[in-house]
Order: structure tokens, then sequence, then C-alpha cells
């Protein structure tokens, strides 16, 4: 109880530190904020005018106090260059963002784990060998190449699927999904690929264990040893990984989101640091880094859950 | 399904070995290529040739050219300088910094010392690669040097961690205490004990690196946030091929082709490594 | 979290059902046999940040709204003549400083008001006042006055004569608002024009609604028109063959064009804007400072080649910062022909040979793609330019065009009638102002005709003084489906007119 009780203050701390980590960068960015609202036929006193109305010439403490009073309250505050509230953005955007990443996460596994187990079960034969080669080919392409050879296929060629922008669920579930498919499939392969690695290592690491050799020798199929014993304990690495992953996936999804032209976080980023859109670029910068703040605190407290030898040695 | 029988050590052994082998050999195509594009490339990169625009393969294009009939051969060639300058300097960077810390964390006996390393750590942890880098181009402007900056950075706390669990295992070894028992400071028991033996962990470590990064330096050109025209980078060709994927799909096959060999050579030889460097793995897969 | 997890993995789980069985999830949004549509999709590049262009500049605000959602006294048709919008009619005194205007006495607010003088003139000294921030708004510093004799009339005194002037009015300083409805212009727009605004998703999309009750000039067809909005070239292209969107606004992506023009399903149509793709050059400071170093550039420019690799031969080649829409257009290629000899013998008499200069571009796809055929053809005639990429807006604004740090750059500039903001005093062209300002003023309040003879003479200084090199006109490629027919072929206003939009 204790140790959970000091993750949790080690958590905030850390979550503290990176707000004052993410608002100093964002001081030392060129391109003047008010410049850009001002716009190209602006004058200085325009420039200084707005920065006044913006509160960008209050010193720097005052800023970074206003900025994380009101995340507390949960208020981002308002876009200098749009002129609207932040926070609506911020979470329409992570709605999207989140839905691929949780989909592509899903389909990943459902892909790697059969396919990693098959590869760790067959490890000598060609299959198993082709298995492993594929996953390693599949490691290496980006997942933004992927996403375009998909659209040249299957929304080009095939015109199966739209081959860009998005439909929220209320809007018509189909059309949802059929929006969905291409993204998510782009980021759910590479990852699948990455994802297959680690169950196959994990599997040949539980077939090692003595229990299995024991279930072995007492005629037990590997097979049948393996989902009765072992599949349990090659979760926990699994697991882990698939956690670390995701945090990589969210931020692997603003490449995809820009090819397929999603309103997610990452088109929200790219688009706020062109626009020199500050407070924005603040704001997405920090959920993103508090969601792998997050996901970390989860898969530490996960895996001490799962466990036992961590959680004592803890 | 029936037993699988255990395949004998020497089979396994040339396994690792091809893998290592193709990683190398992979990774010493891009490098070949780099340094020949040094002395020599077919064609000038810069110099466009309005008579020989979207030419597919052929003799004097093997690759065909771009849209300013610029030969696309030479600019994958010169795509593997900037892919192997961005991965050697944020390679270089996470190291430098990495190994360093995690070695003190590793062995120093002042408690809050290692914890502040690896809280450091875990903040850092929480910008991933290609994060870091959309902010600093947003922050320095977008350009290759900012992009291998903040990939080196990104990559800190793999180095950190590795180099803080080898060290933990090399400082309860016989040979260490042995030094301490006669005197030796902590940094020559650092450079003498440690380092070489964490030094194969940091070379794997340094190969998946490497691999990681070409793909956020071609992720990071293809947003338009990385390298910058003229420079001929990668990702950006892939980028720019886009218009043309239904009339001239091989513009963005090459440099595609390109990024996935580069980091597939790489995780290979990373792979290939592990099983050959690291003792606690030896003879397991 | 929990629920939302769920409805994500179930998305998933659908996902591979679909992908398993594709073969009848297609779906088409193609406007072919059946009942004529109702409803349009365009797509656009440029997306607007909020819906208030008298605060927030940009091209993609007034693209929208205006003529669509907000009318002026007058706009500018397809020729770029100027025609009757809100005011029926209006006459200029003998001394050409007042003008009064008859204003349509049928006209509402899409809130049921009536548009009266009252309104027009509040809106106009709204301009003036410090509520209207937008740099535009000084394009109506000339107005004296504003009076509203009776409902249906305004009288606008100004304190000088200018031809401008009522050109101008048709751009979205004219835009008449309701005196109620400006407290949230950023996100409603009410105004008098045959569409409302029933949807505005910041970043997505804008959906426009017809008025049934609209009585004006330019009624519109289809019931609904949305807006989409894309950052990137090729996805709009994507888009239009996959059949998510009706027509391209102007696509970003010249080569594909030959693509669309060959599919029977698609029609192609080559406009004009007002955009000049100009290769500017720091008059005022460095290497280019030297009239001799700016015409050995121009010489050794071959823009038609530049047109044909960076925008795939559509565009135009004007020598000048006139578009040939305007009526002081005059062809000034001749000026500075393609002569890589001069231009060799120049860049030894100036002697800058060899000399490095910076070459700063915004990272837009025509800069990009000018600024490498610009550099290669600077170094056959033994220049050196350095390219530098530089994020645009942001930092182009701040470096280029603020802080005048540069030596050379490419940008398409795309305001109407612009020649004299450009090559005014204090830009960062850097340009001798002096050389045209009598010129200019004397035309502005001149007759008709003195105002186009004294234009076309500034237009002719500023090339002949080589102050810039104007690589081509941007074209406005208008890609649709084949059934499309109202298309607003040239962007020569503000604005991207929807009224006559409808399906053969």
């Amino acid at each position: 109880m204790r140790a959970l009780a000091f993750r949790l203050l080690q958590f905030v701390l850390t979550v503290w530190a990176a707000t004052i980590a993410v608002f100093g960068l964002m001081q030392i960015l060129p391109g003047n904020a008010a410049r850009v609202a001002a716009g190209m036929s602006a004058t200085a006193e325009d420039v200084a005018r707005i920065e006044q109305q913006f509160g960008l010439d209050r010193p720097l403490v005052v800023q970074y106090a206003d900025w994380l009073g009101g995340m507390l309250r949960g208020d981002f505050g308002t876009s200098y260059v749009t002129g609207a509230p932040i926070t609506p953005l911020v979470a329409n955007s992570i709605q999207v963002t989140l839905i691929l990443v949780v989909s592509a996460m899903v389909l990943a596994l459902v892909i790697a784990i059969p396919l990693g187990t098959a590869a760790a079960l067959l490890r000598g034969r060609a299959l198993g060998t082709i298995l492993s080669g594929l996953s390693q080919v599949g490691v290496a392409v980006p997942n933004f190449l992927a996403g375009i050879l998909l659209v040249m296929v299957f929304s080009l060629g095939l015109g199966w699927f739209p081959s860009s922008g998005w439909q929220a669920p209320i809007f018509g579930f189909g059309g949802f999904l059929s929006h969905l498919v291409l993204p998510v499939c782009a980021l759910a392969l590479v990852q699948a690929a990455i994802l297959t690695r680690y169950v196959r290592s994990a599997v040949l690491e539980v077939m090692r264990e003595d229990y299995l050799r024991t279930a072995r020798a007492k005629g037990r199929t590997s097979g049948s040893a393996l989902v009765v014993h072992g599949l349990r304990n090659a979760a926990i690495p699994v697991v882990t990984v698939a956690g670390v992953q995701l945090a990589t996936l969210l931020i692997g999804a603003v490449v995809i989101e820009q090819v397929f032209v999603l309103p997610g976080m990452g088109s929200e980023l790219v688009r706020a640091v062109a626009n020199r859109d500050l407070l924005t670029v603040q704001a997405i910068v920090m959920v993103l880094v508090f969601l792998v703040l997050t996901l970390n605190l989860i898969i530490d407290l996960l895996y001490s859950l799962l466990d036992p030898r961590v959680r004592n040695a803890a | 399904m029936t037993v699988p029988t255990a395949p004998t050590t020497p089979t396994r052994r040339r396994a690792r070995d091809l893998t290592f082998l193709v990683g190398l050999a992979l990774v010493a195509l891009i490098v070949l290529m780099a340094l020949v594009s040094l002395v020599w490339t077919p064609y000038d990169a810069t110099t466009p040739d309005p008579a020989a625009r979207l030419q597919s393969g052929s003799a004097e294009h093997p690759m065909g050219t771009d849209r300013f009939g610029r030969d696309t051969l030479t600019w994958i060639m010169l795509g593997a300088r900037i892919t192997l300058l961005v991965g050697v300097v944020s390679v270089g960077i996470a190291m430098v910094i990495g190994v360093p810390l995690g070695v003190l964390a590793g062995m120093t006996r002042v408690r809050w010392l290692s914890g502040l390393i690896m809280r450091g750590n875990d903040l850092l942890l929480a910008f991933p690669a290609l994060l870091l880098a959309i902010v600093f181009s947003a922050v320095f402007g977008a350009g290759t040097v900012p992009a291998m900056i903040a990939i080196g950075i990104a990559a800190i706390p793999a180095f950190a961690r590795v180099a803080r669990s080898g060290t933990l295992q090399i400082m309860s070894r016989e040979f260490v205490s042995a030094a301490r028992s006669a005197n030796r400071t902590s940094l020559q028991i650092a450079l003498q004990h440690v380092l070489p033996n964490i030094a194969g962990l940091v070379i794997v470590q340094a190969s998946v690196t490497f691999a990681l990064s070409v793909l956020a330096e071609a992720g990071l050109s293809f947003l338009g946030l990385g390298t910058q025209p003229p420079i001929p980078s990668w990702g950006r060709m892939l980028q720019e091929s886009q218009q043309f994927l239904g009339s001239r799909p091989e513009l963005a096959i090459w440099p595609g082709l390109f990024i996935a060999l580069a980091v597939l050579g790489f995780n290979l030889m990373g792979d290939g490594l592990r099983d050959r460097l690291d003792p606690t793995l030896r003879g397991r897969s | 979290m929990s629920r939302f997890l769920a409805a994500a993995a179930g998305a998933a789980a659908l996902t591979l059902t679909i992908t398993g069985c594709s073969a009848g999830a297609g779906s088409s949004a193609g406007g072919e046999g059946g009942e004529a549509r109702t409803d349009i999709v365009v797509a656009h590049t440029a997306e607007p940040v909020n819906l208030d262009f008298t605060t927030t500049d940009g091209a993609a605000i007034p693209q929208a709204l205006m003529e669509n959602v907000y009318e002026s006294l007058v706009r500018i048709d397809q020729e770029g003549e100027i025609q009757p919008a809100l005011a029926t009619a209006w006459e200029i005194s003998d001394d050409r400083l007042t003008y009064t205007f008859t204003l349509d006495p049928e006209a509402t607010f899409s809130n049921g008001d009536p548009v009266t003088a009252e309104d027009v003139k509040f809106s106009y000294e709204r301009v003036q006042s410090d509520d209207w921030t937008n740099a535009l708004g000084a394009k109506m510093d000339v107005v004296d006055s504003i009076e509203a004799p009776d409902e249906g009339t305004v009288e606008i005194t100004l304190s000088q004569p200018s031809n401008t002037w009522l050109f101008n009015l048709a751009s979205l300083v004219g835009a008449v608002f309701h005196p109620d409805e400006v407290d949230d212009l950023a996100n409603t727009a009410v105004g008098s024009g045959p569409y409302t605004v029933e949807e505005f998703t910041r970043g997505q999309q804008i959906v426009f609604a017809k008025r049934d009750d609209y009585a004006g000039a330019t009624p519109g067809t289809l019931d609904t028109v949305t807006f989409r909005y894309f950052d990137d070239a090729v996805a709009v292209s994507n888009a239009l063959k996959s059949g998510q969107v009706d027509v391209i606004g102007n696509l970003q992506t010249p080569e594909l064009t030959p693509e669309f023009e060959a599919d029977d399903t698609k029609q192609v149509a080559v406009g004009t804007t007002n955009g000049e793709v100009v290769l500017s050059m720091n008059n005022a400071d460095g290497i280019f400072a030297d009239q001799q170093a700016r015409e050995a550039v121009l010489y050794g420019i071959d823009e038609q080649a530049v047109l044909d690799t960076a925008w795939g031969g559509y565009g135009e080649l004007i020598g000048g910062m006139v578009p040939p829409t305007d009526p002081y257009y005059e062809d000034l290629t001749d000026v500075f022909p393609h002569d890589v000899e001069r231009a060799k013998e120049l860049v030894e008499e100036a002697g800058i040979e060899g000399e490095e200069f910076r070459f700063t571009v915004p990272n837009r796809p025509y800069a990009q793609a000018s600024a490498e055929i610009v550099a290669a053809q600077l170094e056959a005639i033994g220049l050196k330019p350095t390219i530098e990429t530089q994020e645009f807006p942001a930092v182009w604004l701040e470096e280029t065009m603020g802080n005048h740090d540069y030596d050379m750059s490419v940008i398409n500039h795309v305001e109407a009638r612009d020649l004299l903001t450009v090559f005014g005093d204090g830009y960062y062209t850097g340009y001798d102002a002096s050389r045209i300002e009598d010129i200019a003023a004397d035309a502005d309040a001149g007759t008709e005709e003195e105002y186009n003879e004294g234009m076309q003479e500034v237009a002719r200084t500023i090339t002949e003084d080589a102050a810039a090199g104007f690589l081509f006109l941007f074209p406005n490629l208008v890609v649709a489906d084949a059934a499309v027919t109202g298309l607003p072929v040239n962007a020569v206003s503000d604005s991207f007119q929807i009224y006559d939009l409808a399906w053969s």
C-alpha cells in the first residue's frame, strides 16, 4: 500500500515536471504568435496590440501559473490564432486518436498472438522461419508507407474504402467503420509485426520453463501444454510490451492521421505547430505526455499485480 | 500436433549467423552507397533536366527520374547519407549521455542520485522521439539537425536503462568486489570492468536505436518537419512521390524500399549481435 | 473510459469482419443516375481558423463567406468586372468624390431583418474602428464620411478621388453586417447572402444551407453545400477519385491534372487567379540592392521551364505584377527574356560571381518546386543560392516578411490589385516606392482611362527596375465530377461562389 502511494506521488511529480518542461520548450519558439495572428500586411503596432490582447507581455511565471491553474480546472485556455477555446478541440481530437489507436492495438493483438505463438511452436521449421522473417520485414515498413499502399490498393484501386476523412459514429456507424478501416490497418499491420516477435519470444521463454518440460515428459503435446500452463505466463511480458507499444502507437498515429486526413491529436498538433498556435501546441503536447505517463503507470501497476515476484521485490 | 524436435545447436548457430550476416550485408550496402556518393554519383543531384522528366527505369536512369528530371538513383544514394548521418548522430547523442548516466545510476550507492537519474529517465520516456522532434521542429525550425538531436534525446532512456541493468549485474560479480577491496576508484572500476562488460549490450541497443531513428527521420521528413529540400532524404522523396502514385509508383517504391531495407538491416544486425555478444543469452534463442 | 475501450474494441472487431468480406462494403457517393442531387461537397486546402475575417487574416474565411453568406454593395464577376450586389445601382458625383448607392429593397439578413442604409453605415464605420483588426481594413481609409439619407440610400464621400476604392469595396471590407450580430463573429455568421452557415467544424468542414427567403441578385441552387478542408493536397485528389468530394476548389497537385482530364467522369477547368508567383529579391539590402544583380537573375531565369516543372505547365507567364483579368494588364514577358549569355555578363559586371546568398522558401509545394528549379538556373549563370526552407506562415512571415532577413524568396501574392502593396514603402521587397508613388496617386485620382494608363506605367516601371521576378500567374485548377455545372472557374474575387453550383 505504501509502495502504491509512493508510486502515485512519483507520478504526480513527474507530470508536474512535464508541465514545466513543455511550457519551457514553448517559450523559445521563434515565430511570434502575435505576428502570425496579425497576418501578412500587419504593422509593428498591430503586432504589439495583439500581444497585449493575448497577455503575451506578462511575466513568464504569471503565464505559467495561469496555464497550470486553467488545466487543473480542465480549461486549456483560448487559442490566439483561432479565438476558440482549446478544450473542446482537445476533447474532440482525443476521441479520434484513441479510437484509432485502441482499435489498431486490438487488431494487432488479434493478429500477433496466434501468429507469434505459431512462429514459436514451429520454430526450426520452414513455416516458422517464414513467419519470423515476415514479422522482421513488417517491423521495417514505416506505417505511413503501409498507409499509402493501402490507399492505392483498397481505395483508389478497388474503391472499397474511402481514402481519407472521418465520420463520427453518431452520423452513421457504417460510415464510421469504413473510414476507420484503412488507417487502423496501416497502424495495426506494422504493430502486429512488432508484437508477433514479442509473442514469439515470450512463448519460447515459457516453453523452456521447467513445468512445461515436465508436462511434456508426462506425455502432453507441447500445444496443449502451452495452452494449459504457458499462455498465462507468456501474457505478462506481452501485456507489458503492448502497453509500451500503445504509447508508441499514440505518437505513430500522428503520421497516419496526416495520411488519412483524420482530425485527431496528431493533425491538430501539426497544424498548430504550423500556425504557431502556441497554447494549442502546449495543450496537445501536454495531453499526449500525460497519456504516455498514465500508460506507464498503469503498466507498472498491472505488472506488479500480475507478477508476484516483482510485487515482492518492490 | 507432435512435439517439435529441438533443433540441434549447429543449425541454430547457423541461423543466428545468417541473421547477422544478412543484416550486416544490408547495412554495408547502405554505407557503401553513402560512401560512393561522396566521390561519385551518376548525375548531379540538383541539376534539373526538363527533357528527362518522370521517366521510368532505363539504361541511363536505372531507377528513373523525378518531376524535375533528376536521377532517382542519385537521390537514393545521397539519401543514404542523411539516413546514416541521422542514425549516427542520434545514436551517438543517446549513447554518450545515456550510458554514463546508466552506469552512474548502477554504481552509485547514493540512493537519491540513482533515483533522480531514473525518474529523469521516466520523464524523458514520456516524450517519444516523434513528439519531441515535432516540438523541436517548432522551436528550432524544421531541419535535419533538430530532428537528429530530438531523436537522440528521446533515445537516452533506452541506453540508460540498458547500461544500468548491465552495471547492476556486473557490480555483483566477484572481480568487482576484488577491485573494490584493492582500493580502485569508482572511475577505474567503471572504465576497466563495467564498460567493457556492458559494451555488448550497448552495441545491441545502438543497432536497434539506429533502426528506430531511421524510421523516425523518415516519418518526420514525410510530415515535412525533417530534412528540408534541396537535401535529398528518403522520407521526403516518399512524401513528394505521393501525387505520382497513380502514374509513377516507382517514385514511391524506391525510397520506401530503401527505408525498409535500412531498418531491416539494423534490426537483423542487432538481433544477430545480441545472440553473439550477450553471455546471458548464449546458447538460447 | 472502460465503456470507451469496449466501443473501440468492438470497432476493431467489426473492422476485421469488414476486411474479411469487403466485396460488398464499398460505398459510392457519386451522383450518377436517379434523381438529381441537391447537395454537393467541395474540397479546399486552406482552412479557415474561424469565421471572423474582421480580425483574422487569410484567404480562407472570405473564400467561404463572401458573396455566399455576406454581401457587399458590389461584387466582382468571373470576368473581373464590377456588378451590382446589395446595391442595385450607384451614381458617382462629378468631382468623383461622392458615391450614391441605391439598396435592393428586397434584401434581408438571414435573421429576417431587412438590410437598411443604417446597417451599411454601421458596417463601414466599423471597418475604420478598433474592432476591425484585419489590416486589409486600410482599404477603407480613403472614406471620409458615410451618410444614410433614407432607408434605401447610402452616400459615401471619399477624401480624394479613388478608382480603386469601388473595386476594393467588392472585397471583404465591403461586407454588410447586422449591428446586433457582430459579437461572436468567430463562430456565427449572419449576413444577407444566399446561404447561411449551418455547421462549422473547425479544421474539417463548413456546411452551407440555402436561404429560401433570399431575394437578391444571386439566389442559390443547391440546398446544401459543404466545404471540406484537407491539409494534404494529395489526399484531396484521392478524395475526389474515391467519390468523397464532388469538386476540388483549386487542385494543388497539378501533375495529376492529365489523369483527371483523361477520365470521362471528371471535368477539369483551368481558370485564372489574382495570384502572382513572385521571385522576390531584397532591393534594399545585400547582393540584390544592385539593380544589375537583379537583372542578371531575371535574364538567367527561364520562366517557362519553371512553370513546366514546378506546376505542370498550368498557369500563365505574365512578366509583371498584373493578372490578365485586370483592366491595366500588359504582357511584360519580353522585358527580360531568357538570355543566359547576357545574364553571365551582368553577373560579371556586378561582380557577384560565386557570391552566396540566402534564398528563403516557404514550405508550400509551388514555392519549393519553383525554388529548386530557379536555384539550378541561377547556378548555371554563376550565382550561389543557398535554399533555406521556412515554415509558412509562421517562420516565413516573421523572418522574411517581418524582418526583411533574406536575399531572395518566392511567394504567391494572392490579393487582388496588390502591386502597390507589394512594392510599397516599407514592404519586404525593399523597393524604392518613390519611383511609382506619384504616378499611382495621379492614376487613382484620375478618370478611369487615366487610371488604367497610369497603373500600366506603374507595373512596367516595377518590371523594368527588375524589382522582382514574376515567375507565373497561379492557375485555378478546378476539378469536378463531370455532372457539376456552375463552377466558378476564375478565382478573381475573394470568394468561391457556391450559388450557381448545380447537377446536370
